[in-house]
């Protein structure tokens, strides 16, 4: 079953005071997945950009660098892209998956490609650091000779329950260490701790960063804005390649799921981010998201 | 020779001027000779020496540990400065050792530069199994965003830190790819050591390190963009507040580019601009001595303070601007990564490296040391050297010399504690007795900004110029007040305390503060004197205060703009920097005052005579004439404002006079007592007297004229008409009404023209702020 999604992700900043320069990078551009393919994307910036460049990041990302010279007290960065998607099946029908410490260590050993595509997935960053808290989380899950796709399996489901969703309690930098102590955060914050756990024992998990369609409440209707940037988790799995995991609900994406890309951790593929140059001033930041969605077969 | 009274190595390990045999090696006889004929207290004497040059080159004081009177909190926030002090005894390494040292040098250098290209090209040491990538990712210093269009070159300026140890041979203590300092501290430490230690030096035959300048100019050149004819290089700095400012700036001094730092430069299309006082010029080469993870907040967030560039690195990227090193070079200097060097080097060179890494159970070698708790003595201490090598088009260069830092014990030699430096005398190459001078200058390609400075610089010197104008006049005013009174205690009763009055008047006009004198006060004359004395003290130590702030003020712009000012300029500065501390205790000596006075003409003198006369000395004369106008308002207002009995009005006037400098131009031409029409007519209105107002004035027309300026000229003229103002003798409430309208009319366009100045010249929004992230 395939969906064709169309999103419209608008963020807008407005200063206090005239800026002469601002500069942003927006990874608001999909890129084609095995199961998803792109038909357009693009990205509007208000007011016109005197610069906006596409390239390509070291993973493979579509990056967008914009600049602004001219003075301007606001500025809206729109990425609007029309994506098909095709659902993957719900369980993870595999008999049987290698052991997960048989997996570190054939990342340990990796040459070639795997060594510079897949084993960099491996390195703890700032952002997802090896701390004592992970061990206490999941520890009793990496059993020897558990099998890979299970212990992904189980590892979602242990984060899912035992974390809440609190819009409230984190920012995009506060530490796991804190998400952990206080067992609440955001999607962001899910996916670092469960990269981070993987990380530790020398797993490979990559950041995704994405979009989710969301349900309106029974009998209400669906608010313009109100769907998400979301993230989830990808997990090297020698047999399947890598295995999406979506810890905030417990799903493996794409359920309603959209990929725009991946990077070591959420500092690597930062929607939109950016610097302007003028008096110091206030600022206020607004974002909304808007995913609509047909079935197209 | 250096015979065992002098100096004893321990034994059983190397020292580099004693052999096995208790011999002085042949490379050390000239230093050894000249030491020999030295007791401790010469060898002192020589350190001091040196302590008083470096200070000259605002290397000893570190002016950014000087702050300003913090506001309202009483006493000055004086904070010790901690200077680095030289060795005479330097490190002396024989011609042939150094050449076989610098090859092991090149070969390294040859061998990061193939890493780095690897690290962020093909990874083929990652895929080989050299490099784990579990550990190169989880490094901050790997920059992901310069990997798919890489640098054309990584390194131009490279150094190597290097110990010898007990066996003799050397090894390696660290590499430093990102932005590695020390190569301008050796180029300022000879130029110390060629005074304290000039026979050592003669007899020696040391080669010169003076001429790596020019070397890092053409490697710095090479590498501007393509079709860059005549490429424009700025020495990009962190800004005072950078622990090795002082050596950026002495580069950009020794190298002729401009300083700039982050708020000075613009990404723009993708090339970089400078900003300057009309406008933005291209900048081709940036010779970046400030770190990559403070580079560019676009790719490292707001981590750097606000001192780099943002999106400097997208121009990089594009080809729009060279940065030398390259952004991302700074992973090869990671400790983590130095066990897989000889791996590295086996896969990249074919060829192990000759230089092995210092092992932590290796025995260091020693070197006579002199340091300030051997009391002069030469006691057996270690030296960690560091070499500088630069990448020309046509080879590299390995600078003959560079600074040893000595270690305390249980240092690690990669971060030594102690601020001893030695300087490195590489002997034998050149003819013994030959006094090096400098190269002669080479054709340089670059074509310099002509006559442009950057904005920043023509700010900070505008305000160098007030603060100087302002500490002379706060010097001057509390020097002449204080001896007159110190010379005729009656003064402060005479004419009903009416000299007392303006004085007090005339102290605080000085310090910039209202001139309104207390009424009671005023009605308590005659009585006693001791309020008056009191009073007037209180504002002597005020007007003491006031300079010293100033001073503060004076040295902190200088520190920014160091590379417009001539190293004699930092030599007054220097002591005018001591002469500070002695002014913030509770009494400070008249001659103290005179010699700050004697400082301040000085450096007025100097930026009259070795400035060239391009915007920057422009800014600062503008700011100088602009001040003593300012002030000279003040000081008519204070003394003649008020109407004082005639017995007060002489000895006043002649205050208000001297204050000016305008004494003995007033006796000259009048011969006759002190009249306000006259006093007025040489402080006012004549064009002739370098401290009258018109003359100030006429100063200002001509800077507006060349800067082409309408509003300048404007308020200008505004400030010609409000002097003609004319005075009598209506008073009223005890005060002449006319010299208070004359001086607020006059002021008033010259405060505004202050303000405007800043406005139309200076203004400019620089402060990157880093976006919140959706």
């Amino acid at each position: 079953m395939t969906t064709r999604f169309t999103v419209v992700h608008r963020t807008e900043y407005l200063y206090g005071r005239q800026m002469s320069d601002g500069y942003t990078v927006a990874h608001l551009l999909p890129r084609d997945t095995p199961t998803q393919r792109v038909l357009s994307a693009e990205v509007h910036v208000t007011p016109d950009a005197d610069e906006l460049e596409e390239h390509t990041d070291l993973f493979g990302n579509r990056v967008v660098r914009i600049g602004v010279h001219r003075l301007h007290d606001h500025l809206g960065v729109t990425g609007r892209c029309v994506v098909d998607v095709d659902a993957a099946p719900a369980e993870i029908t595999l008999e049987t998956s290698t052991a997960w410490d048989d997996v570190v260590g054939r990342l340990e050993q990796a040459r070639g490609d795997r060594a510079t595509d897949i084993a960099p997935f491996t390195a703890p960053t700032a952002a997802t650091p090896s701390i004592a808290a992970l061990d206490e989380l999941s520890g009793d899950l990496f059993r020897p000779g558990e099998g890979i796709v299970d212990l992904i399996r189980s590892l979602t489901e242990r984060i899912h329950r035992e974390f809440v969703f609190d819009t409230e309690f984190s920012d995009v930098s506060t530490p796991i260490a804190a998400v952990c102590a206080a067992r609440r955060g955001v999607c962001q914050d899910f996916a670092h701790v469960m990269i981070a756990c993987l990380r530790a024992r020398g797993l490979a998990a990559r950041y995704v960063s994405g979009y989710i369609e969301t349900e309106p409440p029974p009998g209400e209707v669906k608010l313009t804005g109100s769907d998400a940037s979301h993230a989830w988790v990808s997990v090297w799995v020698p047999e399947l390649g890598w295995l999406d995991a979506d810890p905030t609900n417990d799903q493996v994406p794409p359920q309603r799921h959209l990929t725009v890309g991946w990077g070591r951790d959420y500092f690597d593929v930062t929607p939109v981010r950016g610097v302007v140059i003028g008096p110091t001033a206030m600022q206020w930041l607004s974002v909304g998201v808007d995913v609509t969605s047909e079935e197209v077969d | 020779m250096l015979s065992r009274s002098l100096y004893q190595p321990p034994s059983g390990r190397f020292d580099e001027a004693v052999a096995e045999d208790g011999s002085t090696r042949p490379t050390w006889s000239s230093v050894g000779a000249a030491l020999g004929n030295m007791r401790p207290a010469d060898l002192l004497d020589h350190q001091r020496q040196a302590d008083r040059l470096l200070e000259a080159e605002g290397a000893g004081h570190l002016v950014h540990e000087l702050m300003p009177e913090s506001s309202g909190a009483g006493e000055p926030g004086f904070v010790d400065s901690r200077p680095w002090r030289l060795d005479p005894v330097p490190l002396v390494i024989g011609h042939d050792e150094f050449r076989t040292l610098s090859r092991a040098v090149v070969q390294r250098a040859r061998m990061l530069e193939m890493l780095l290209a690897d690290l962020y090209g093909e990874r083929r040491l990652v895929r080989l199994g050299v490099v784990p990538p579990r550990l190169l990712f989880s490094l901050g210093s790997l920059r992901t965003a310069m990997a798919p269009r890489a640098a054309a070159r990584w390194l131009v300026h490279y150094a190597v830190d290097l110990v010898r140890i007990a066996d003799g041979s050397w090894r390696v203590v660290q590499d430093l790819t990102d932005a590695p300092s020390g190569a301008g501290y050796a180029m300022l430490n000879r130029s110390v050591m060629a005074r304290v230690m000039p026979d050592a030096m003669r007899l020696a035959g040391v080669a010169p390190v003076n001429t790596f300048a020019a070397v890092m100019r053409r490697a710095l050149a090479a590498q501007a963009p393509p079709g860059r004819k005549s490429p424009r290089t700025v020495v990009l700095t962190g800004g005072p507040s950078h622990s090795t400012y002082v050596e950026h700036s002495y580069l950009a001094v020794q190298m002729g580019f401009h300083l700039a730092e982050g708020g000075d430069l613009v990404v723009r299309k993708n090339r970089v601009w400078l900003r300057v006082l009309d406008g933005v010029e291209p900048v081709d080469v940036i010779y970046r001595r400030l770190e990559d993870a403070r580079l560019d907040p676009m790719d490292t967030g707001a981590g750097g303070g606000g001192a780099g560039v943002p999106a400097i690195t997208w121009a990089a990227q594009s080809g729009g601007v060279a940065l030398a090193n390259a952004f991302g070079a700074g992973v090869a200097e990671e400790r983590s990564l130095a066990s897989f060097l000889p791996a590295a080097a086996q896969a990249l060179l074919g060829e192990g490296l000759d230089l092995h890494a210092l092992s932590t159970d290796d025995v260091l070698a020693t070197a006579p040391c002199v340091s300030a708790s051997s009391y002069g003595a030469l006691v057996p201490g270690t030296a960690v050297l560091r070499l500088h090598l630069a990448v020309t088009p046509d080879g590299t260069t390995v600078m003959e010399g560079g600074v040893g830092r000595v270690l305390a014990p249980g240092d690690d030699p990669a971060a030594p504690t102690t601020l001893l430096a030695k300087d490195v005398w590489v002997v034998g190459g050149v003819a013994a007795g030959k006094i090096n001078v400098r190269a002669p200058s080479q054709h340089h390609p670059q074509v310099d900004f002509g006559s442009s400075v950057p904005k920043r610089a023509a700010d900070a010197l505008y305000w160098l110029g007030r603060a100087a104008e302002r500490a002379e006049v706060a010097a001057r005013t509390t020097r002449v007040v204080g001896a007159q009174v110190q010379q005729d205690p009656s003064l402060l009763t005479v004419g009903g305390g009416g000299w007392a009055a303006g004085a007090v008047a005339l102290l605080r006009s000085a310090q910039a503060l209202p001139i309104v004198v207390d009424e009671t006060a005023i009605t308590d004359i005659g009585v006693s004197p001791a309020p008056f004395a009191d009073r007037l003290d209180h504002e002597l130590r005020g007007g003491q205060h006031a300079v010293a702030n100033q001073i503060a003020a004076l040295a902190q712009e200088a520190t920014t703009v160091r590379e417009f000012l001539s190293t004699t300029t930092g030599r007054v500065l220097g002591r005018l920097t001591r002469i500070r501390a002695d002014l913030l205790t509770a009494k400070a000596a008249p001659d103290d005052l005179d010699t700050v006075l004697v400082d301040l003409a000085a450096l007025a003198g100097l930026s009259m005579e070795s400035t060239v006369r391009g915007p920057a000395w422009r800014f600062l004369d503008l700011a100088r004439r602009l001040e003593r106008a300012i002030s000279l308002l003040g000081s008519v207002q204070a003394a003649l404002g008020l109407a004082v009995e005639p017995l007060a009005f002489q000895p006043l006037t002649e205050s208000l006079l001297s204050v000016n400098e305008s004494l003995v131009a007033y006796r000259r031409r009048y011969r006759s007592d002190v009249e306000l029409g006259a006093v007025l007519d040489l402080l006012v209105h004549d064009d002739a007297n370098p401290r009258s107002l018109a003359f100030s004035l006429d100063r200002l027309r001509e800077h507006m004229a060349s800067l082409a300026w309408q509003e300048g000229a404007d308020l200008v003229q505004q400030a010609s008409l409000g002097a003609l103002g004319s005075i009598d003798d209506t008073v009223s409430s005890g005060r002449r009404l006319s010299v208070d309208s004359m001086v607020l009319a006059t002021r008033g366009p010259l405060l505004e023209l202050g303000n405007a100045v800043v406005r139309r010249w200076f203004a400019d929004p620089v402060n990157p702020m880093v976006m919140g992230a959706s």
